[in-house]
C-alpha cells in the first residue's frame, strides 16, 4: 500500500543542518503492523510525520495505493490525511476545551459526515474502547490510560486506511500500556495497516515487522515470525 | 462545526474569565466613546438634512467688518439688506429670496390676552417669502399666504403648544415685546408647522412678519443687516456664482458709493476688500464665520476617541496572540485531523466576533447610560434608540464592528492558524511562536498613548489652572450684568438700594462684547484701535486699575465730550507719556480733539485665547451706544441675592410686559473657560481610562509571560534564585518597554501641547513637571504590576510546577 523511496529530510536552523532522513526506502504493505524503532533522534517522528503528511521531505517518492502524495498542495494533503489517516501521538493531544465525545467527533466533522451519523459511529467506538461513562469529560478529568483510549478512539472513528501511532505508551504505566496495544491489535486485525513509532521491544513484538533506523537510515528490518505467521 | 467552536470559544473565554473580562470591557469603554462621538457626528452632519428642497437653498454671506470680535473683515451672514433685493432681481437662478433678521438681545417677551409675560427665543422677523424658501409642513395655515399680510405670525408647533396647550392656534393673537420698553406689537397667528425631523441652522420657534423686512432702509446712506438666504431651482454651481456674486456686489457697492459721495479706494483701504458669495444652507453648520466648525472643534475629541479604541483592540490583541499558546495544542491537533488554515483563521476571527458583538452589546448600554451626561455636559440632544437615524447609525455600528473584529481578530487569528503542528505535537508549544516582537511593539504604543495622555494632563491642569487664577485685570466677583441698556430712570431707582455701589454701562464686557473700531492721528501717526463707550462710573464698577492719571469721573465736566482712557495694549502702542497728550480722529469734513486722561492696565473680556486688543474708553453721559444691552451692577456686599430680588421688583414695577435676566460676571466668565474646560474634562476621562486600559493589559500580558515562564522560574528557584531575583528577572523585560515608551511619548507629548498652548494667547512655558510626572507614574505602576504578577509566580513551590511539566 506504502512504497517510499529515497526520502530526505533536512532540518536547516541557524546554526546547523540536521539529516533527520537520509535515503529511506520502506514498503509497508495493506494490513501490516510496522514498528519503527531506534536511538533517540534518528528520525523515527520525523518519519512518521512525513508520513502522515504533516511535514514535507526534501525529495524522495511517497506512494500511498499508487498516488504520489509529495506532489499534493496543502488542501490536498489536509483532504487526503483526514481521509485516510487516524494519529495516536505520545502525549495524547486531545484538545482541553472539548469533552471526550466531542474530541472523538472532530475527525468526523472534519469529514463533513453528517450529525446523526456522527453520534451513531462516536458512540460506537465510545462503547468498545469502554469509556461510555466517560463520554462527558474533559480531558483533564481522565487518566493517561483514558486519555489515551480517546486519542485511540479518535485516531479509528473515521475507519481510516492507515494508523500512524507514535510511542503511543511512551506516557503510560505497562498495564495501561498493554491496554493501548491490545487496542492497536485489535484494530490491525480487523485490516487496519498501523505504522507505530516505539522504543519498547515489547510493543514492538505486537508487530509483523521492525525497522531500525540510525540517523536517518534503515540499518535493518526484522520479521516478527509468531505474528507474520498468524497473519498469514 | 460551527457549534463545536462556538463551544470552544465559550469555554476558553470561561477558562480566563479575567482576561476575557478585561477584553471585553476594555473593547466595551473604547467602543463607547467612540460610538458616542459617531452620534455626535451624525448629530452635526444631520442639520438641514429634513427636506430634499434644503439642499437648493443658498445663504449669502458679505465680507465686512462690523459686528466682529476683532474689526477685521470676515465672510458674514448678516449682510446688507439690500443685498435681497439685490440677488433676487440679479441673479435669476433664484426662484425666492428671504430676508430673515439676526438675533437680537437674549429673546422676546409674548404676552397673550391678560396672562404674565413668557420668554421665549429664536422668534425672527422674517419677509413675506420666507415659507416660499423653507419648506415647512404647515399643520395649520397655508404655507403659500400665511406671511402675505404684516403682523402675521408662524409658530412651531412645540412654541404654539408651549404658548396656547395646542396647535390649534391660528387667529389667535399674540403680543411681542421685543425690550423692556418696548410698547409691544400684536401678531396675529396664521399659520403652525411641524418641528422638522433633523436640526436646523436656521434656528426658529416662530416667523414673525411685522413687514419690517419687505423693505430696505430709505436713506442710502443707513443700512439695515440680516441673513439672506436664495431657494435655486436646482443645486448650483457656488464657484460660478460666487464669480457672478462679485461682481454683481462691486457694481452695487461702487453705484452706493457714488449717492453716498464716498470713493471706491476709500472705504477699501488698508487691506480690506468687498466680498460677496453663497454657501448652500447644508453646509453652513459646518462652517460658522467667526469660530471654528464643529468639525474642527471636535477634532482633539476624535483624536481621543480613536486613541482609546486603539488602546484597547491593543490590549485585545495582546491578550489574544499571548493566549494563544494555550490554543497551539488545539491548532496542531486540528491540523493533524485535516482541518484547513483557512477553517482555522475562520475559528479565530469568529471568536474575536463573539467577543467585539459581547463588548458591542455592553457599550451600547454603556451608551444609554451615558448619554444623559454627555448631552448634559456638551449641550446637545443626542439619542440612540429613538434616534431618527437608528438604521444609519446600525449600520456604521456592523461596520465599526467588522472593523474592530478584524483589526483585534485577524493577527492572533494568523499567528494561531501558522502553528506548525510538527512542533507543537512534539509537545513543543512555544516554538511555532512568533510574534514577540510585535507584542512587545504594541505595548509600547499603548503606553506611548497612556504617557502622552498623562503628560497632557499635566499641561493642561496647569494651564487651566493658570487662567483660572489670572489676574483679569477687573474685579468679577460682586458683579452682575443686566442684559438691557441703561436708562437713567432706572439707574436711579436701584442705585438707591442699599448694597448697589455702582450702575454702569459698557458696550465691552465679558460675556458681551460690541467692538467698534476707529482710526487715531496722534504724532502725525495712524493707528487702529478699539473704541469703548462707556458710562461714567463704568471703568469703577469694573474695578479696573489704573496705571497712570486716572479714570472718568463726574468731578470733570469734560470727560463726556473729549476725554480718553486707554488701555496698556494702545498705550504701549502709541508710545511713552501719553497722560495729558492729545490725539485726533479726522474724517474727511471735521477734526475732533481727545485729550488722554489716563491708561489702566489691559482687562480681558473674553477667553483667554485672544489678547486684549489696544483700545481707547469714551465716556458718554446717556450711558453708551443705545444697543449693547449691558447694565452693570456693582455690589458692596458678596451676600447679594436680595438685593437682585429688589432690583427685580424694581424693575417689574417699571417694565411689568419684559421679564428681567442678568448674568454674573463670574458665570460669563466660566462660560469663556468652557471650551477649554470640557476639552481638559474629555483628556482626563479618556487618560485615566487609557491607562487603566494599557496597565490592564500589562497586567494580563504579566501574568501570561509568568505562567509561560513556570518552568523556567522553577529551575532558576531549585538552582538557588531568591524571590526577588525572579521578580527581578520578569520585571526587566517590560520595564525596558515602559521606559522606551516614555521616551518616545516626550517628544509627541511636547509637540501635542505646545500646539494647544499657542492657542491661547496667554498661557504658561512648557512645565517640566508633567513629563517627568508621568514616566515616574508610569514606571512605578507598572513595575508594581508585574511584581504583584511576578510574586504569585515566584513565591509558588517549585515542584509543584515541574511535576506538572
Ligand atoms: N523542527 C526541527 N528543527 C530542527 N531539527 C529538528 C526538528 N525536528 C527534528 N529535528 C532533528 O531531526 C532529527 C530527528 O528528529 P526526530 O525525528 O524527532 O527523532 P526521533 O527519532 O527521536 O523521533 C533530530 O536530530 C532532531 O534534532
Ligand atoms: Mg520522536
Amino acid at each position: 500500500m506504502i512504497k517510499i523511496e529515497n526520502l530526505e529530510k533536512v532540518y536547516k536552523t541557524e546554526e546547523i543542518e540536521t539529516t533527520a532522513l537520509n535515503g529511506i526506502n520502506l514498503h509497508v504493505k495493506e494490513g501490516e503492523f510496522v514498528s519503527i524503532m531506534g536511538p533517540s533522534g534518528c528520525g523515527k517522528s520525523t518519519l512518521l510525520n512525513v508520513m502522515g503528511l504533516l511535514d514535507k521531505p526534501e525529495s524522495g517518492s511517497y506512494k500511498f495505493l499508487e498516488t504520489e502524495l509529495l506532489k499534493l498542495n496543502d488542501r490536498e494533503r489536509s483532504n487526503f490525511r483526514k481521509r485516510n489517516m487516524g494519529f495516536v501521538f505520545q502525549n495524547f493531544n486531545l484538545i482541553d476545551e472539548l469533552t471526550v465525545f466531542e474530541n472523538i467527533e472532530l475527525p468526523l466533522i472534519y469529514n463533513k459526515i453528517p450529525s446523526a451519523e456522527r453520534k451513531k459511529l462516536v458512540n460506537e467506538i465510545i462503547e468498545r474502547m469502554n469509556i461510555v461513562n466517560r463520554s462527558g469529560h474533559f480531558p483533564q478529568q481522565l487518566s493517561g490510560g483514558q486519555q489515551q483510549r480517546v486519542a485511540v478512539a479518535r485516531a479509528l472513528v473515521t475507519k481510516p486506511k492507515l494508523v500512524l501511532a507514535d510511542e503511543p505508551t511512551g506516557n503510560l504505566d505497562s498495564a495501561h500500556g498493554n491496554e493501548v496495544m491490545e487496542l492497536l491489535c485489535e484494530l490491525n486485525e480487523t485490516g487496519t495497516t498501523i505504522v507505530m513509532v516505539t522504543h519498547s521491544s515489547h510493543d514492538a513484538s505486537f508487530s509483523n515487522r521492525i525497522i531500525n533506523l540510525k540517523d536517518g537510515h534503515v540499518i535493518s528490518e526484522k520479521i516478527n515470525k509468531g505474528k507474520t505467521e498468524e497473519l498469514i | 462545526m460551527f457549534k463545536l467552536n462556538l463551544k470552544i470559544a465559550f469555554r476558553n473565554l470561561f477558562k480566563n474569565k479575567v482576561y476575557a473580562a478585561i477584553n471585553i470591557g476594555g473593547l466595551a469603554i473604547g467602543l463607547t466613546a467612540f460610538i458616542l462621538l459617531l452620534l455626535f457626528i451624525n448629530h452635526e452632519s444631520d442639520y438641514d438634512k429634513w427636506d430634499p428642497e434644503l439642499s437648493k437653498i443658498y445663504q449669502i454671506r458679505e465680507k465686512h467688518d462690523f459686528f466682529t470680535p476683532d474689526n477685521k473683515q470676515y465672510w458674514q451672514e448678516a449682510v446688507e439688506s439690500r443685498i435681497g433685493a439685490l440677488t433676487r432681481e440679479k441673479i435669476p437662478q433664484f426662484k425666492h429670496v428671504t430676508k430673515v433678521d439676526r438675533i437680537w438681545g437674549n429673546g422676546f417677551s409674548v404676552k397673550i390676552a391678560n396672562a404674565d409675560p413668557i420668554m421665549v427665543t429664536d422668534f425672527r422677523d422674517a419677509d413675506s417669502a420666507f415659507f416660499k424658501v423653507f419648506p415647512y409642513q404647515f399643520v395649520q395655515g397655508d404655507q403659500l399666504t400665511a406671511l402675505n399680510e404684516p403682523n402675521t405670525m408662524v409658530l412651531k408647533k412645540k412654541m404654539a403648544v408651549r404658548l396656547f396647550g395646542t396647535d390649534k392656534v391660528v387667529g389667535k393673537e399674540v403680543k411681542v415685546v421685543m425690550w423692556r420698553n418696548d410698547k409691544g406689537r400684536s401678531f396675529k397667528i396664521t399659520g403652525v408647522v411641524q418641528e422638522p425631523s433633523t436640526p436646523e441652522s436656521v434656528d426658529i420657534n416662530a416667523i414673525m412678519h411685522t413687514g419690517d423686512r419687505d423693505k430696505d432702509p430709505e436713506s442710502i446712506s443707513n443700512s439695515n443687516y440680516c441673513s439672506v438666504y436664495g431657494l435655486a431651482g436646482n443645486i448650483l454651481d457656488t464657484t460660478a456664482m460666487n464669480k457672478t456674486l462679485q461682481r454683481i456686489y462691486v457694481d452695487y457697492k461702487k453705484s452706493s458709493f457714488t449717492q453716498r459721495k464716498i470713493t471706491y479706494d476709500d472705504y477699501y483701504k488698508n487691506g480690506k476688500v468687498p466680498g460677496l458669495k453663497l454657501v448652500p444652507l447644508q453646509e453652513t453648520h459646518a462652517n460658522p464665520p467667526f469660530v471654528n466648525g464643529w468639525l474642527q472643534k471636535i477634532k482633539p475629541v476624535i483624536a481621543l476617541s480613536i486613541f482609546l479604541l486603539l488602546v484597547s483592540v491593543i490590549n485585545f490583541v495582546n491578550l489574544a496572540t499571548a493566549q494563544s499558546v494555550q490554543r497551539a495544542k488545539e491548532v496542531g491537533v486540528k491540523k493533524v485531523l485535516g482541518s484547513y488554515r483557512k477553517q482555522l483563521v475562520n475559528q479565530f476571527l469568529f471568536e474575536s466576533a463573539i467577543q467585539s458583538l459581547l463588548a458591542l452589546f455592553i457599550s451600547i448600554v454603556l451608551v444609554e447610560l451615558c448619554l444623559p451626561s454627555f448631552n448634559a455636559h456638551f449641550d446637545v440632544t443626542l439619542s440612540f434608540w429613538h434616534s431618527n437615524q437608528l438604521i444609519g447609525i446600525a449600520l456604521q455600528l456592523i461596520g465599526v464592528f467588522v472593523v474592530v473584529t478584524l483589526l483585534a481578530g485577524l493577527y492572533p487569528a494568523v499567528v494561531l492558524s501558522n502553528y506548525n503542528p510538527v512542533s507543537v505535537l512534539k509537545g513543543n508549544y512555544e516554538r511555532g511562536f512568533k510574534g514577540l516582537a510585535l507584542r512587545n511593539g504594541l505595548v509600547v504604543v499603548q503606553f506611548i498613548i497612556a504617557v502622552t495622555f498623562m503628560i497632557s494632563i499635566g499641561v493642561m491642569h496647569l494651564q487651566t489652572s493658570y487662567v483660572a487664577n489670572k489676574d483679569l485685570g477687573f474685579d468679577r466677583s460682586k458683579l452682575i450684568n443686566i442684559q438691557t441698556n441703561y436708562e437713567d430712570d432706572f439707574a436711579n431707582r436701584i442705585k438707591k438700594i442699599p448694597g448697589v455701589q455702582y450702575v454702569a454701562t459698557t458696550t465691552q464686557v465679558m460675556g458681551n462684547t460690541f467692538n467698534v473700531p476707529e482710526e487715531i492721528t496722534y504724532n502725525n501717526q495712524v493707528y487702529n484701535v478699539n473704541t469703548v463707550t462707556v458710562s461714567m462710573d463704568a471703568l469703577s464698577a469694573l474695578g479696573v486699575q489704573v496705571v497712570s492719571g486716572r479714570i472718568f469721573s463726574s468731578e470733570y465736566g469734560q470727560d463726556t465730550v473729549n476725554t480718553v482712557v486707554l488701555n496698556q495694549a494702545a498705550a504701549n502702542l502709541m508710545g511713552k507719556n501719553l497722560v495729558g497728550k492729545q490725539y485726533d480722529i479726522i474724517s474727511e469734513k471735521e477734526k475732533y480733539t481727545f485729550q488722554i486722561v489716563g491708561i489702566i492696565k489691559d482687562y480681558h473680556n473674553e477667553g483667554f485665547d485672544k489678547t486684549v486688543i489696544p483700545t481707547v474708553y469714551k465716556a458718554n453721559d446717556l450711558g453708551g451706544t443705545s444697543n449693547t444691552n449691558n447694565l452693570l451692577i456693582r455690589f458692596n456686599t458678596s451676600n447679594y441675592q436680595d438685593i437682585v430680588k429688589k432690583i427685580e421688583a424694581e424693575w417689574k414695577r417699571l417694565y411689568p410686559d419684559f421679564p428681567m435676566q442678568y448674568v454674573t460676571v463670574e458665570d460669563a466668565f466660566q462660560k469663556e473657560l468652557e471650551s477649554s474646560r470640557r476639552l481638559m474634562q474629555m483628556v482626563v476621562l479618556f487618560s485615566i481610562i487609557s491607562v487603566i486600559l494599557s496597565l490592564l493589559g500589562l497586567f494580563a500580558l504579566a501574568t501570561f509571560l509568568a505562567k509561560r515562564k513556570t518552568k523556567e522560574i522553577a529551575i532558576r528557584k531549585i538552582l538557588g534564585a531568591s524571590d526577588f531575583q525572579i521578580i527581578n528577572m520578569l520585571n526587566r523585560s517590560f520595564l525596558i518597554l515602559v521606559l522606551f515608551a516614555n521616551i518616545t511619548s516626550w517628544p509627541i507629548a511636547y509637540i501635542l501641547t505646545r500646539k494647544w498652548l499657542e492657542g491661547f494667547a496667554y498661557r504658561i512655558d512648557m512645565p517640566f513637571l508633567p513629563f517627568l510626572a508621568a514616566t515616574v507614574l508610569s514606571v512605578v505602576v507598572a513595575v508594581f504590576t508585574i511584581t504583584l504578577q511576578a510574586r504569585k509566580a515566584a513565591i509558588s513551590n517549585p515542584v509543584d510546577s515541574l511535576k506538572y511539566e
